[in-house]
């Protein structure tokens, strides 16, 4: 996730419903200070958009998005994870804004990117789908080079990178009517909602979308328990 | 306690019994394991685990009465006897018909409710069972069977063995080397389901399930077995109905149902393994000793509670040191002129195959082949009866006029049913898929278009009788030859490239050009082929829309799609199909203009078109276009190959008859793959003539290999059918279904 200009970057979509402007202070339960901090960087993040110039070049990249799609689904179910989505475009720094016509020329995207495709996706096949952004765990040594390898000319800090945290984006859609499933759009697979630690762990979620009208106050995923547009801890 | 553990084989398809001992172990710490295996090949004698080994000699080798006695004296010593390898367990448990409490393996009535495909246990579980079909019905059925499943499809053998097929040739040749190695011809095609790798591992002890768990494969080796896995409990919902089972064919020993969940979640049952698999050890470092169970059930002494290290397990490769008494042996040499060392099983299981069916066919005198001819539709038999065959001279390609007229007749009864109140269905002739003249009139009469890939093509369909406004031209070079015929205004040209749409486009503003409609045939991206304008990157795409807004709007517009169905299979073709639509949906959006025409091609089997379970299908297509595409008014269908392949046969004569040993193995005919170069591709139903009443049958499938003509290698004609024992030199025989590209795709060859 590259997030430079991430809050600029919301165009002329219709899309993407805006979600609620004020987040909801997170809610932990009683939880060590440690812990508390995993998701605290990121807490005010949203999740990235794709910009639409509101005219025929963003059309015709969508159009082609999701004819593409149809096409590479064929008879499998609409609930296949679209994996050619990142078999076509690698993971790697995207800058934002990002328009439509822009994005599917590229042939690096960044998490935020891919998850933006994957939602389009998933919504033009019928699928209700939801934004998820994640923190997960890696390694300092994970960190290190991602920061050099994105960043290359100067080693800063990259603000999706806390020690050895990072912050993740990726979509889930609904299998049922209270349950989901989440896409790591990025890597190409589905997340694993067993509880685990260490390398690749997810230590903190949040869904949103405004466009699901599910009646529920959470969504299950797993044995967990995750209410909308809040980060829960894992 | 003693416990006997078979199976020790640790390659990279690895048998089980390694696991099963260092389960064994560590529940049993003081137990004696005594590891048996029938080669010194399988490396796992040398794991440590084992306090023994007994080494058999590989199966063909061994008297396997006396070693069942053998095993017997083991059993009633109050040793307990674990097998993991399929084969042995099914011949022990025909050779302890009773049983034996210390023989901790399933009853021969059990193992028969877990047999390939069906798995008939499997009732009351909430699984399905991918559709499959024996290999022992005609070969013109398992050609359907690869269509309908878009030769997405396994060939397996009956107890090991699974490879996928995409091609007939390459099913006859898997075919062929599977019931060669495993000595059946009773082998079946599965088709093929995508998603997960699942499996539940359990141990039951007469009837009783014991213990199990669910695994997850995690990490597959290339040839899909276990690499890492995760653990967890059985959901009571499959819980449950597993119990009922394992009561009901009262089962013992260990077993693992493996299936796929796919990606609606929904699980398939692919085999019932009637033991543990090789992952085992897997589940008991995650606390769960499956085998342990088994050996407390049926010794009474507890095992010693296994610890839990996590609910994940992985596989490293180990190098270890040998058991001194058992050396490595010699390596075998690579043939001369081969690569690699050719090793076999080592243990000889293929061998051990043999001699169990040779048993079976010995008991039950079951034939080794059943009847596998596919009757011919009447009109055949009508049409060969109007010819004296013995006055033609062969092989000669003969005209099924009645045949050829009916499918005509049937296709445009088809085309009118699928029409509706705003599409009317056209059938346009493909000339290219056989240009005989006959053909070409049958078309015009039958209210058919013509369609052309070069002039010469279309001055053939003028000559015959067509009108230009009736002509259809597709193809990359449909403009060859262009000087030789003279303007003429076409019903619609589809060009094939973005190049080709252009200079269309400049013709038409020229005046150069007269069509009604023009039309681009536009490849989806995910398709591998040389025809069509790609749209396969956003760019390709805008380039297609900007060249289709520049289209004269006096010129209508239209789409050509077109891939072969018999190659693709029939449901791969309905998803294209739909995913062309969308696309065109895309295009009528993006440019404003709107699709009048589709064409939808041809390339299919004859079957696929009419009859059985795909009456309506063409009907079914037209009727999902107004929902995307509502202005179409015309689709365009070109069942050439549908109607053409069965409109001729060729009658060749048996030159050589070679018998050896009482039967016949190879036949000579004058006929070749000169005149049915499409052998490769799609069987053909061969009819005989019965010398005395004149009657046709059709050819069996048998060991019998008819040989063309030719001095080529391949020249292979039919290489698995059974002849009358009345065959003799000089009687026909005749290939049906040797029209279309049999006939135009002929050539000459070997004949001076
Ligand atoms: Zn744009
Ligand atoms: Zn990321």
């Amino acid at each position: 996730m590259y997030l430079e200009g991430a809050s600029t970057g919301i165009g002329t979509i219709e899309s993407f419903p805006a979600v609620a402007p004020t987040l909801p202070e997170v809610t932990c339960e009683a939880i060590s200070p440690q812990r508390a901090e995993v998701h605290a960087t990121w807490q005010h993040w949203e999740a990235s958009r794709i910009s639409h110039h509101g005219e025929s070049c963003c059309e015709v990249a969508r159009e082609w998005l999701t004819a593409t799609d149809h096409t590479h689904l064929g008879s499998g179910s609409p609930f296949t994870g679209p994996r050619w989505l990142r078999q076509r475009f690698r993971w790697g720094a995207s800058r934002f804004p990002i328009h439509w016509c822009e994005a599917v020329r590229k042939k690096t995207l960044d998490c935020g990117a891919h998850a933006s495709l994957a939602y389009e996706v998933f919504r033009f096949r019928g699928v209700p789908v939801l934004r998820v952004q994640m923190v997960q765990q890696f390694s300092e040594i994970a960190a290190f080079q991602w920061t050099n390898n994105w960043n290359p000319d100067n080693a800063d800090e990259l603000p999706w990178i806390d020690r050895d945290l990072i912050y993740h984006e990726g979509c889930a859609i609904l299998t049922g009517s209270d349950r989901i499933k989440v896409w790591d759009s990025s890597a190409g697979w589905w997340l694993d909602p067993r509880p685990s630690e260490g390398y690749g762990a997810m230590r903190a979620i949040r869904l949103s979308d405004a466009s699901i009208n599910h009646g529920e106050a959470s969504l299950k995923w797993g044995m967990n328990k995750l209410p909308i547009s809040q980060w829960s801890l894992l | 306690m003693k416990i006997y553990i078979s199976g020790l084989y640790s390659g990279t398809n690895p048998q089980p019994g390694v696991g099963i001992a260092r389960s064994v172990r560590a529940a049993y710490p003081d137990a004696t394991i005594i590891g048996v295996e029938y080669s010194n090949r399988c490396s796992g004698i040398h794991w440590n685990d084992f306090d023994e080994i007994w080494l058999q000699r590989p199966w063909e080798e061994i008297n396997i009465e006396v070693h069942a006695g053998e095993i017997k004296k083991v059993l009633d010593s109050g040793a307990l006897w674990i097998s993991s390898i399929d084969l042995e367990i099914m011949w022990l448990a025909k050779s302890f018909p009773d049983g034996h409490p210390n023989l901790l393996i399933p009853p021969i009535t059990a193992l028969e409710q877990v047999s390939k495909p069906a798995i008939p246990a499997h009732d009351g579980f909430p699984v399905k069972i991918s559709p499959f079909i024996s290999t022992q019905v005609s070969d013109w059925e398992l050609h359907a069977f690869c269509r309908e499943h878009n030769w997405m499809v396994w060939l397996k053998g009956p107890y090991y063995d699974a490879v996928r097929v995409r091609s007939w040739a390459q099913l006859v040749e898997m075919r062929h080397l599977l019931s060669t190695a495993w000595a059946t011809e009773d082998l079946f095609l599965q088709a093929h389901v995508s998603g997960y790798e699942e499996s539940i591992s359990l141990s039951a002890y007469q009837g009783e399930l014991l213990d199990c768990v669910w695994m997850r494969k995690r990490d597959l080796t290339e040839i899909g077995k276990t690499w890492s896995g995760d653990i967890s409990e059985v959901e009571p919902e499959l819980r449950e109905p597993l119990c009922e089972i394992i009561s009901r064919i009262g089962w013992t020993g260990g077993a693992e149902l493996e299936m796929i969940r796919d990606t609606g979640d929904g699980m398939w049952l692919l085999e019932w393994n009637p033991r543990y698999p090789a992952w085992i050890h897997g589940a008991t470092i995650t606390g769960r000793n499956i085998p342990a169970k088994l050996i407390e059930a049926a010794s009474g002494v507890p095992g010693q509670k296994a610890a839990s290290q996590g609910n994940e397990f992985t596989r490293v490769v180990l190098e270890i040191p040998l058991r001194p008494q058992y050396p490595l042996s010699p390596l075998p040499e690579p043939f001369p002129g081969e690569v690699g060392h050719s090793m076999k099983h080592p243990s000889g299981l293929l061998q051990f195959a043999g001699m169990l069916h040779k048993d079976e066919k010995s008991g039950s005198k079951k034939k080794t082949t059943t009847s596998a001819a596919t009757p011919v539709p009447d009109t055949f038999i009508e049409d060969l009866n109007t010819f004296d065959l013995a006055s033609l001279s062969t092989p000669t390609r003969i005209f099924l006029e009645n045949t050829a007229a009916k499918g005509f007749r049937d296709a445009s009864a088809r085309a009118e049913a699928a029409s509706t109140d705003t599409i009317r269905v056209t059938n346009a002739y493909s000339i290219k898929t056989d240009p005989d003249e006959r053909l070409i009139r049958l078309a015009l009469e039958s209210g058919f278009y013509a369609e052309a890939i070069s002039i010469p093509e279309v001055r053939k369909a003028l000559d015959v009788g067509f009108r230009p406004d009736q002509i259809v031209l597709n193809g990359p070079a449909k403009w060859w030859q262009k000087e030789t015929l003279a303007e003429h205004s076409f019903f619609t040209v589809f060009c094939d490239s973005l190049n080709e749409l252009d200079q269309a486009i400049d013709r038409l503003n020229s005046g150069g050009l007269q069509t009604e409609y023009i039309g681009l045939r536009i490849r989806t991206p995910n398709v591998v082929s040389r025809f069509g304008i790609s749209i396969a990157t956003p760019d390709e795409f805008n380039r297609v829309i900007d060249a289709v807004r520049r289209i004269p709007q006096t010129t209508k517009l239209g789409v050509h799609f077109h891939m072969a169905s018999s190659n693709i299979g029939i449901r791969s073709w309905e998803f294209l199909f739909q995913s062309i639509l969308r696309w065109c949906s895309s295009l009528e959006a993006l440019t404003g203009r709107l699709i009048e025409v589709l064409d939808i091609g041809g390339g299919w089997f004859p079957e696929d078109m009419d009859g059985g379970a795909d009456e309506g299908r063409l009907k079914k297509a037209v009727a999902s276009i107004p929902d995307l595409l509502p202005h179409v008014k015309q689709v365009l269908c070109e069942p050439g190959k549908a109607l053409a392949q069965p409109s001729m046969a060729l009658a060749m004569q048996i030159l050589e008859i070679r018998d050896e040993e009482e039967h016949v193995h190879d036949v000579v005919v004058d006929g070749s793959i000169a005149e049915l170069p499409m052998h490769f591709f799609y069987p053909h139903r061969i009819l005989t003539q019965n010398g005395s009443d004149l009657s046709w049958t059709p050819l069996e499938r048998g060991k019998t290999r008819l040989l063309g003509r030719l001095c080529m290698e391949h020249d292979i004609v039919a290489s698995n059918v059974e002849l009358p024992k009345s065959a003799r030199v000089g009687d026909i025989l005749v290939v049906c279904d040797a029209g279309a590209y049999d006939r135009s795709m002929s050539y000459v060859f070997g004949r001076g």
